[in-house]
Order: structure tokens, then sequence, then C-alpha cells
């Protein structure tokens, strides 16, 4: 049973229609001893990537991939790892993306789609600045 | 914030899946960022708060009074 309604994928469709750079979405699974939540997370990206021919899903055995692993950094499944043309985008998503959490992936998606960072001009600037790494760990729950 | 500069890392973690490190951060409510491991942000805030409380960067100085 699919997760999105016809009305989503529409709206979804309309919104992906703006990509005009690859995204791919690597996703980590593992079948034995991981998360019950891959094969949600699987079927998320799935349908995600259905709706527009500039997403791609490719998936990665958690266990086995020790080498995506280790390049991109992913040291818990089920993950997701957000690519532009080929390109680190540097966001992770760690959980299946559902209810709430979908959004973000969406968003993530569109701005490795799109380049367009709807983030303020005084933000950016502050932005600029970094030179050290900074590592983000957002919390939150699909309700 | 990740996609703008290439020092920057983020990850969104679905809290309950990851009891541990909810439980290590102490996450009792979200959204709950931690950064670098020690700075703690609670709540949704304005964007260039979010980004100074990140960052470490003081608050903008309030214009002079006219």
């Amino acid at each position: 049973m699919p997760l999105l309604s016809s009305a989503d994928e529409q709206l979804l469709k309309q919104h992906l229609s703006t990509i005009t750079k690859e995204v791919t979405l690597l996703l980590f699974t593992q079948t034995f001893g991981g998360s019950e939540t891959g094969l949600l997370a699987k079927q998320v990206v799935d349908e995600l990537a259905a709706l527009s021919d500039k997403v791609t899903v490719v998936e990665k055995n958690f266990v086995l991939d020790t080498e995506d692993r280790a390049k991109y950094g992913v040291d818990k499944s089920p993950a997701i790892v957000v690519l532009s043309d080929g390109e680190d985008t540097r966001i992770r998503m760690y959980g299946a993306p559902s209810g709430y959490e979908f959004v973000p992936l969406v968003e993530a998606v569109l701005l490795a789609g799109t380049h367009e960072l709807e983030l303020e001009p005084a933000t950016l600037a502050l932005l600029a600045g970094v030179t050290t790494p900074v590592h983000l760990q957002v919390f939150s729950t699909p309700t | 914030m990740a996609f703008a500069n290439p020092h920057i890392t983020a990850s969104a973690i679905e809290a309950t899946e990851f009891m541990e490190l909810t439980r290590r951060y102490q996450v009792t409510g979200v959204p709950k960022t931690i950064v670098n491991e020690t700075i703690e942000i609670m709540g949704a805030l304005p964007e260039e708060m979010f980004v100074r409380a990140a960052l470490q960067l003081p608050d903008e100085p309030a214009p002079p009074a006219s």
C-alpha cells in the first residue's frame, strides 16, 4: 500500500519539477540486527524518487559497504545520504523519514536538486565565516 | 547550513529510533540540536538566532537609539 496519496504525489511532482541537478539518495540499511524501519525508509525514498526522473535511490548495505560508510561517515542505519550531481551535500538523515520527517527529506532533495538556498543574506554571511568543522545533529520525531 | 559551507555537516536524527543517542544527549523535547557534541539548542529558533547559537557568535548589537 503506497504511503503517498495521489494528491500528495501531484503536489510533490510540481515541486520536484524545479530540479535541474541529478539527486542521488544513498540509502544504507541492514537486514539483520538493524533497525526495523529500514523497509519503511526504502518505501519512502522509492516513492519520492518515482516522482522525478532527476531523483535516484542507490541502496547500500550498512554491514557490507564499509567503504561507502567510511566515505560518507555513516555510523548508524537506516541512513540517507543526499548527493547532488554525485557530490556530497553533507546532509544526512538517520531513521525512516516518515510523518513530519518527510518534509525535511523533500527539502533536502529540492536543495540538492536546485542549489537554491532559502537562507537570509545575513545568515549566509555568518555561515561564510565558518572555517572549522561544525557538526549539527538535529533530533526530531515523526509525530 | 551544511549546503552553504563545506565545513558544516548536518544530520537529522529520528529521536525515537536511536534511543542511545537520545539518552546520551538528554533529548527530552524536539527539535533539539547538538553542535559539535557540546552545544545544545532547544526548540526551533529564528534562522539568524539559530545560526548564532550554533556558531557561538554574539547576538547582533542593537541599533543605536535615535
